[in-house]
């Protein structure tokens, strides 16, 4: 990274001389090692090291970004033929000049690790053995970055992260149930837990077993006739990302993503939107230490912090870049992020959850007294405007007179947005998050993010 | 440097087998928002991939760039990732070459020429034939050469160019997006996206549908992005893994009059290349031929371990889809299809397909722009069971095999397209599916 810093600051000089009104350059480098295993079988290992740099430029309101993993000055100046186009002006918000320089701890080094995820991998998949189909994948690397504008800033950051897809399959004679598992956290390799993983994938196995063994189907009438739902904080936190998250994403609201990642129920004619009941706080935080969505700084070098989405069920802060906060004439909530330097940065989530509330578990169930417990989903989705979304239900349970019972193998929560989050009775006081790797923009970007919040009782017939 | 130069420099570090391949490509991504050219991005890389076999273990790594000193680290972290590897037992080796390979895949120098001013102007002539509420889209034009050598007797390169405008027309509160793809920009032709789009002309009246069983037309893209599953899940791997294809080779899967086919020699197509990843030519593979499920694909290593033969899908490791093309014996003028329809909903456009169970193929999916109840032969009106702006509040909740069998006839207007939600481009027109489960909000 340290050859390159004169080139970025190059840009800055050259982008500035050629008269042009904003200048950033971004470079990134990084290096990952992945393994797979499928059906028990080593499958591929992989070693990568990559850098580039992006640079993004406003000449006379134009937003032109262009990016190359040949870090020369040739290549620089090539950028700077862009002349503008008759099209969108862009401005930017005022935000501080900053100056800081991080990297996440590392109590076992990343790129030390290699020969231990392989064993670790081979261990877990040894333990699935007897499984109808499996497969695991890992990834562990380092991302480098520096970000230098022509307004003062020069933000770096060195950020290690662990990531790994488990695929399961059960079947008997007749049916089958399937899981994916994502797993995802910066830091050094010490943040993944195996034991726990272990365990949780064991517990995930029993489930789907036990599901596939004695789970009942329900008519739908009996679906529709469901009134009470307890919430996992699993169903919890993808609802959080699909259905609060996206649609506050400022460029949906503002209609930049409606050809791509889509469009929004929020528009800038209903800012402050009741979306939920009172008991509804959802946050996006990017500082969560260890998190697969942890940033302290953005790519616009904004400092990040965390931003409260929905105060007691009303639409609150929207996710926003420096563009939308000048066009709301208001500061960045640092949320502009890339997947990687040769994509554009976007409004993106970090981490989003649900406040977690005081009541146990056990209370959640008995205040249901009648309904069901949906624990976990497989297949989800949701509308353009984020306001119809299913989650089908891979693990539920009948809950009788206040007691779990039977599981159900058809369960879909499938509601409206504003159903959803009016009918948040009772928060419980557990608390999880899970990785994700969330799609947006053309072309495609996954950014890393984790979602989740409390298990939570939904009263769909009112209280 | 050249993949036979990078080869050189492999073969005397003790690997069996080494495959090496290098590329450069620009791309241009217009943004389309508000009716106006919102941003632009360009991207121009210069890369290369490494892939070696040593006693059954495999491994890959990136080349950072093509320079000395980056294929120097690169064969390290070969090295690195090979040593932790452990054997592959069922890895058969690489495609022994030389092989012939066609060479009328097109090449637009235009498109690789272009200028960010030029293409600008494309997309705001674009936008300015439209007299509606509102556009969103983009233009996304690239090129790129790609070449490849390998120890078995394989060195061989292609160019490419695509050209791709994707646009979403927002008029009377709903809205159509539509695809015109091709690896020529004269192809770009706005009057095809105008024509397609003419079905929010129906928009005047809207109205409410009820959860049940609707025969639908699915348009080219929805079409597209449904029925590419069928090649992903043909792919040996996901056959092993778990597909809704496994352990039918030979069956009756589909209706008899419904062929899918795998191509990756198809001369316009975007996704096209002469040969696959490890340098074997591409072809025309019948996955599903009039009913039967007829192949799963496979690259050279897993199509010996099936004791089969290529078909031109690597993918070193994993063998990887090239283009689908979904063929009917049955074709009808869409103004038949739907005068056929006795109660159905026109999709025309799809996103988030998931499957809740691989192998038996339950998935589901929600139509994401304009849908048209049809009854008795006739356009109704335009569903809409949300209140929110652009919303429809339905969904297609069903079976991929049940599709594939209920497919009976489809429209003469076979084209290349694609969807947001596809990396993908597929040759497919608009099919009609009886019965298909729909869910409302």
């Amino acid at each position: 990274m340290q050859e390159y810093e004169g080139i970025a600051d190059y840009a800055i000089s050259y982008g500035l001389k050629q008269g042009f009104d904003y200048v950033e350059a971004y470079l990134e480098s990084g290096g990952s090692f992945s393994y797979s295993r499928k059906q028990g079988n080593p499958n591929s290992s992989y070693k990568s090291k990559y850098s580039g740099i992006r640079l993004r430029l406003i000449k006379k309101g134009s937003l032109y970004t262009y990016s190359t993993n040949i870090i020369s000055k040739e290549r620089i100046k090539e950028a700077f033929k862009f002349s503008g186009f008759k099209g969108e002006k862009v401005g930017l918000s005022e935000e501080k000049a900053e100056k800081y320089s991080y990297k996440v701890k590392e109590r076992i080094k990343v790129e030390d690790s290699y020969e231990s995820a392989v064993k670790d991998v081979e261990e877990l998949d040894k333990s699935l053995n007897g499984l109808a189909y499996r497969s695991i994948s890992i990834s562990l690397g380092k991302y480098e970055n520096l970000f230098v504008n022509s307004e003062g800033s020069r933000v770096y950051s060195e950020i290690p992260y662990i990531s790994s897809f488990i695929l399961i399959i059960v079947k008997d004679a007749n049916d089958s149930r399937q899981k994916l598992i994502q797993l995802g956290n910066t830091g050094g390799y010490e943040v993944f837990k195996w034991e726990e993983i272990r365990d949780n994938i064991e517990e995930e196995i029993n489930s789907l077993k036990k599901v596939l063994k004695e789970g009942i189907s329900l008519s739908k009438s009996q679906i529709n006739g469901i009134k009470n739902v307890v919430a996992s904080s699993e169903i919890i936190g993808i609802a959080v990302h699909e259905s609060i998250g996206h649609p506050l994403e400022a460029d949906r609201v503002f209609g930049r993503e409606a050809a791509q990642a889509g469009t929004s129920y929020l528009m800038p004619s209903n800012l402050g939107l009741k979306i939920g009941s009172k008991e509804v706080n959802i946050f996006d935080d990017p500082t969560i230490k260890n998190s697969y969505g942890f940033f302290l700084y953005d790519e616009e070098g904004v400092k990040a912090r965390k931003k409260q989405l929905v105060k007691k069920g009303i639409q609150n802060e929207l996710l926003l870049n420096r563009e939308y906060a000048k066009a709301l004439g208001t500061k960045s909530n640092a949320s502009s992020r890339s997947d990687f330097y040769s994509n554009e940065p976007i409004i993106r989530m970090s981490n989003t959850y649900l406040e977690k509330g005081k009541a146990d578990f056990e209370e959640l169930i008995s205040e249901a007294k009648n309904g069901i417990y949906i624990k976990s989903f497989t297949e989800w989705n949701i509308d353009d405007t984020r306001s119809f979304a299913r989650y089908q239900g891979n693990e539920a349970y009948i809950i009788k007179n206040g007691d779990i019972e039977k599981p159900v193998k058809n369960y879909k929560l499938e509601k409206s947005t504003f159903d959803f989050w009016s009918s948040v009775y009772l928060l419980g006081n557990d608390f999880n998050l899970y990785a994700g790797t969330c799609g947006k923009g053309e072309p495609q970007q996954g950014v890393p993010v984790m979602h989740g919040g409390p298990s939570a009782l939904l009263k769909f017939g009112g209280k | 440097m050249e993949p036979s130069d990078i080869l050189k420099i492999l073969k005397d570090e003790g690997f069996d087998e080494a495959v090496v391949s290098t590329s450069s490509t620009r791309s241009i991504y217009i943004k389309i928002a508000n009716s106006k050219v919102d941003s632009i991005v360009e991207k121009k890389n210069e890369r290369g991939r490494l892939f070696v076999s040593k006693e059954k273990k495999v491994a890959f790594s990136n080349i950072e760039r093509p320079d000395k000193q980056s294929i120097k680290l690169a064969i390290l972290n070969l090295k690195q990732a090979i040593n932790i590897a452990e054997p592959k037992p069922d890895y058969y080796g690489i495609a022994e070459g030389p092989f012939k390979y066609r060479s009328n895949f097109i090449f637009d120098k235009k498109i690789s020429e272009i200028s960010i001013e030029e293409a600008s102007e494309i997309a705001n002539q674009a936008i300015s034939e439209f007299d509606v509420e509102n556009i969103a889209g983009t233009l996304h034009l690239s090129s790129y050469t790609y070449s490849i050598a390998t120890t078995k007797r394989v060195e061989a390169s292609t160019m490419g160019t695509e050209a791709r405008l994707s646009l979403r027309i927002f008029k009377n509160g709903f809205s159509m997006q539509d695809y015109i793809a091709s690896r020529q920009l004269k192809e770009i032709d706005v009057s095809k996206i105008k024509n397609s789009i003419s079905m929010l002309e129906y928009t005047n009246d809207t109205g409410k549908v009820k959860s049940g069983k609707y025969d639908i037309i699915y348009m080219r893209s929805p079409a597209g992005l449904l029925f590419s599953n069928v090649n992903d899940m043909a792919c040996i791997d996901s056959v092993e893994m778990g597909s809704f294809l496994s352990n039918k080779l030979g069956d009756k899967i589909a209706n008899r009059d419904l062929s899918i086919y795998d191509d990756g020699s198809i001369e316009s197509g975007i996704d096209s290349s002469p040969f696959d990843e490890e340098g074997y030519p591409t072809q025309r593979t019948p996955i599903i031929k009039n009913g039967i499920l007829k192949s799963y694909l496979h690259n050279y290593s897993t199509a010996k371990k099936y004791n089969t033969k290529s078909t031109g899908n690597a993918g070193l490791v994993n063998p990887s889809p090239n283009t689908m093309v979904l063929y009917h014996r049955k074709k009808k003028s869409l103004e038949k299809l739907i005068s056929s329809i006795d109660k159905g909903i026109i999709v025309t456009n799809t996103w988030y397909t998931r499957f809740s169970n691989y192998l038996k193929g339950d998935f589901s999916t929600v139509p994401r722009d304009l849908a048209i109840y049809v009854e008795k032969g006739s356009p109704k009106f335009v569903i809409k069971n949300l209140g929110s702006s652009f919303g429809i509040g339905i969904r297609i909740s069903d079976n991929i095999l049940r599709m594939l069998e209920k497919t009976t006839s489809v429209v003469n207007d076979t084209t290349q397209s694609t969807s947001w939600d596809s990396d993908s481009y597929y040759y497919t027109p608009s099919v009609l599916v009886e019965e298909v489960n729909i869910s409302t909000v």
